[in-house]
């Protein structure tokens, strides 16, 4: 307190002590943003970032000229943030009434101790907007992408559908996955206080790469004429169901493929597992007499057979192992030719017996009987040709007339269609194209040969007598002026699953044919499940496939050439 | 001597570096403020552009301070004291409520804190009575300026405002300290105040509100609540150290930015400032600051009498104080008691009454040469 100046000395100390505050701060600053910066940064990481995985948009299923079957969809999924709702049970109320579903269920999602339950995902845009106006606080609404399918029904058993995370489950959708699928990539996001994601700035990456689109070989017009006619089929058979195929024979491309009954892949949650199936290559069933063309072209390459040769009819009626063949039509000698125009039984089990086991179960085999197509569409079934040496005595007589055999539709209509190819059994397919997200082409189907189960000149001779069917035979209701029309009818008793024998009033009435005859651009297989009032496959299925052939055939600029007359003058 | 008058008589004597500094400081507060709000919605006017706008009512606070005679204004302090009294009285009774203390005074779209403005009129009441005051003993030093301070420091607490309280008692101290007290006077006062203490403490305890207990509870024991109330404190903590040394860029704080850290522009500016510009930006800003008070000193060492000296240890002891309190509390080292740091907080009165006090330091400066006149 004593010197010169009396207050250097305060002046110090205050200094000092300011200086002392100093240095404590700065050490801290140090400690904190040199000596603890890993830890602290690493704390502050955990915070604000979070990992996710994005994935490109899902690829669109288009048909064979570019018209949309399948697209992506942002639609609106509700949420809620249990934390910040005030009144959980009327805000589940006003929620369930939107929704149309039970407002306990909403509530119990919302009082889950939980900072995010979703809601209901995927929903309609007008219930979004109504949401949106209702204003509830601690509900949300967030856009995610949903799979689309803007012609509804249409082709909904090849086109299948994906699922809630956009997975493909059915169909194409499900065989084609793999490329349909966007690149995932791994995103970090910032999060912030509040738990809202915010994308980190600069985020210009073009993002993951979208999915590959799928072009079908299918084409949406020929789909609709088939569906919209074997719709009404069934309706007017009052049959349970029916499938029509349309083949490109040359090719063994899909040109349709329609499944009644039918269901919009845009709401499938509401359907069971059945409706979806695709039975036209899911399910086998006893073809019936269509089997005959193939009995009828292992005889011809065999040279058992040829259209002339003369078959005794036993007038319609015949015992074979005990049992008795009867025929629609009591004939004495026929053609070999009228055997398969009459789709006479005993003539079609004489040609079976003078074949023999062997040469019979190997055509059905080198048809594609009994195994795979091996279509790019997932669930095919194999249908079920016995070997030889399981077979009974009957089995040679029965599966002549197409019974203890299974085969699925796809497979019927692929070997129809190796006869209007010249002899060649093509592979069938429903994809014809796959472009990645810039449009360049990454993969194209060519149309496989599997084998040849016979020689041109037999398809040729077998494809007259299938005219000979639609002319003069029961299949005359698929006949198109103009046309020359080939092919067979099937009836075939179901098996009554409560006898196991044959039921006397379930039925399968079919039609299968190509057209035109010389030239063949489409395979057309029919199928009518269970028809209540007339069974007969000329009468159910034989139609449909006139009518479908009609419209497709000018739609696929096939113009009538050949008057009616030279396929008659042809016999 | 003589040099220095003749130089003085240019730009230097308004004194450039210190108002440089003034301008960088608040430069660096304007941008780290606009930096945590810039994207956040709202209407009216956004908060960098009112920190402006306060800015500019700072610089004419300053020029006004430094216009007149301090030793006019000294004799004002007692008027001045007293308005500042009624004005914390008053606020209490019609202030704005926020966060449960009652504080502001609305003026439109603006607050005036009047226990800003007190604590600039206690420098000034203080210094003119320690000028005025001959006597060494330790009524006339350390008792009759404790009652002078008394009242404004209750009219405080009782908002309350902790903070400002604080600095109330820091300006009082600092100011006793340099004036000098006998040993014997500053024994009897630590003596008293050891006596005191635990009926004060009570007192202050009690008047605390509960965010204020839990925010000293859990700095003195950090595992108290620490999902809860030390959040403040971690987040702080967790924003300056991300910040590393090099920072993470303007506008790059994630922790600021992304709302982790709470009140980024207001007390924890120094957390927002430190995670963007990172070590070196903070050694920066600390070396402004040292400029800043070095410069003071050297006004308060040369000034012209007893009333200048004390009135910048006055100012040097608030900005000083609030200074190391607040960067202190950011990082972690004192309690968060609610002060704003000088010239960067967001806040009107604040700015207002802090630059208002420095251009009554520039003022000291300048009235150093009329004895030479």
């Amino acid at each position: 307190m004593t010197g010169a100046d009396p207050y250097r000395r305060r002046r110090i100390v205050a200094a000092l002590v300011l200086m002392g505050g100093f240095a404590v701060v700065l050490f801290r600053l140090f400690s904190l943003q040199v000596l603890q910066a890993a830890e602290l940064t690493l704390k502050a990481d955990r915070q604000h970032r979070k990992a996710v995985t994005i994935e490109g948009e899902r690829g669109a299923i288009y048909d064979r000229r570019g018209k949309v079957l399948a697209m992506n969809m942002e639609v609106p999924s509700v949420f809620g943030v249990p934390a910040s709702l005030g009144n959980p049970s009327r805000v589940a109320r006003d929620l369930g009434r939107l929704l149309h579903v039970q407002a306990e269920e909403i509530e119990k999602k919302l009082r889950q101790e939980r900072s995010f339950v979703w809601i209901a995902r995927k929903l309609e845009p007008e219930q979004g907007r109504r949401l949106e106006r209702m204003a509830l606080e601690g509900i949300g609404l967030v856009m995610e992408g949903r799979r689309f399918y803007p012609k509804g029904p249409l082709m909904s058993h090849v086109l299948g559908f994906a699922g809630m995370d956009g997975q493909g489950l059915e169909g194409v959708e499900r065989r084609y996955e793999p490329y349909l699928r966007g690149d995932k990539q791994s995103v970090v996001l910032q999060r912030d206080a509040l738990g809202r994601t915010v994308f980190p700035r600069g985020l210009n990456d073009p993002g993951p790469a979208p999915g590959h689109s799928v072009t079908l070989t299918a084409d949406e017009v020929i789909q609709y004429i088939a569906e919209k006619e074997l719709e009404e089929a069934v309706e007017a058979s009052h049959a349970k169901g029916g499938i029509v195929i349309v083949m490109e024979p040359r090719t063994g491309a899909i040109l349709a493929m329609a499944v009644s009954p039918r269901f919009d892949p845009n709401a499938v949650r509401a359907i069971s597992a059945d409706r979806w199936r695709n039975r036209a290559l899911t399910d086998a069933f006893e073809p019936g007499s269509t089997m005959k063309m193939f009995v009828g072209a292992a005889a011809l390459e065999e040279k058992v057979m040829a259209p002339g040769t003369l078959v005794y009819g036993e007038q319609g009626r015949m015992t074979v192992a005990n049992t008795v063949i009867h025929d629609h039509d009591k004939s004495g000698w026929m053609t070999f030719a009228q055997v398969i125009q009459r789709s006479s039984n005993i003539g079609a089990v004489k040609t079976a017996l003078s074949l023999g086991e062997a040469r019979v179960h190997r055509y059905l085999k080198a048809f594609g009987f009994g195994e795979r197509t091996e279509i790019d569409l997932p669930g095919e079934a194999p249908g079920l040709v016995k070997e030889p040496q399981d077979w009974g005595r009957r089995s040679l007589a029965s599966i002549a007339i197409g019974q203890e055999i299974g085969v699925t539709p796809l497979q019927l209509i692929t070997a129809v269609s190796a006869i209007a190819n010249g002899g060649w059994l093509m592979k069938p397919f429903v994809v014809s194209e796959i472009r990645d997200g810039r449009g360049q082409l990454v993969f194209q189907t060519v149309p496989q040969v599997r084998r040849r189960p016979i020689a041109p000149e037999t398809a040729q001779a077998l494809s007259a007598i299938l005219e000979g069917v639609v002319v003069l035979g029961t299949g005359s209701r698929a006949a198109i002026p103009g046309y020359r029309v080939a092919g067979k009818t099937g009836t075939a008793q179901k098996i009554d699953p409560e006898t196991g024998g044959y039921s006397p009033t379930q039925f399968v009435g079919s039609f299968a044919g190509y057209v035109p005859a010389q030239d063949p651009r489409l395979a057309i297989l029919v199928v009518i499940d269970e028809p209540q009032d007339e069974a007969w496959g000329g009468v159910v299925a034989a139609p449909v496939f006139r009518r479908v052939a009609e419209q497709a055939l000018p739609y696929l600029g096939v113009s009538p050439r050949e008057p009616v007359k030279l396929a008659l003058a042809a016999q | 001597m003589i040099d220095r008058v003749i130089s003085s008589r240019g730009p230097d004597s308004f004194e450039w570096r210190f108002v440089a500094i003034i301008g960088a400081i608040l430069s660096l507060g304007l941008l780290s403020i606009y930096s945590v709000t810039h994207a956040q919605p709202g209407g009216g006017l956004p908060l960098y552009a009112r920190q402006m706008l306060w800015v500019v009512m700072g610089g004419a606070a300053f020029l006004v301070m430094l216009v007149f005679d301090y030793h006019k204004i000294a004799r004002l302090s007692y008027l001045l004291y007293v308005i500042a009294l009624v004005l914390l009285a008053v606020v209490l009774i019609v202030g704005k409520t926020s966060r449960g203390a009652q504080r502001w005074f609305p003026i439109g779209p603006f607050a005036f804190q009047p226990a800003e403005f007190a604590k600039v009129v206690l420098i000034l009441v203080l210094a003119s009575y320690y000028a005025n005051s001959a006597r060494e003993g330790w009524r006339q030093r350390v008792v009759l300026p404790g009652l002078i301070m008394a009242p404004g420091l209750l009219l405080i607490l009782k908002q309350p405002d902790l903070g400002s309280g604080l600095s109330f008692l820091a300006i009082y101290v600092a100011m006793l300290l340099v004036v000098g007290v006998r040993s014997k006077a500053l024994g009897i006062l630590l003596l008293l105040a050891l006596m005191l203490f635990p009926f004060a403490w009570e007192v202050m305890w009690g008047a605390l509100h509960d965010y204020q207990r839990e925010r000293i509870l859990t700095f003195v024991n950090p595992a108290y609540d620490p999902g809860g109330k030390g959040y403040h404190g971690l987040q702080s903590r967790i924003a300056i150290g991300s910040g590393e040394l090099l920072g993470k860029g303007l506008y790059g704080g994630t922790q600021s930015q992304l709302k982790f850290l709470p009140e980024g522009h207001t007390d924890f500016v120094f957390a927002v400032f430190a995670e963007e510009w990172g070590f070196l930006g903070v050694l920066l800003l600390l070396a402004l600051f040292l400029g800043l008070i070095m410069l003071s000193m050297e006004i308060a060492s040369r000034a012209k009498d007893v009333l200048g000296a004390l009135l910048a240890a006055g100012v040097i002891a608030m900005i000083g104080f609030s200074m190391v309190i607040n960067i202190g509390m950011t990082a972690g080292i004192f309690p968060i008691v609610g002060i704003p740091l000088p010239l960067m907080s967001y806040g009107g009165s604040a700015i207002v009454t802090t630059m208002a006090a420095l251009g009554l330091l520039v003022n000291i400066k300048r009235r150093r040469l009329t004895l030479f006149y």
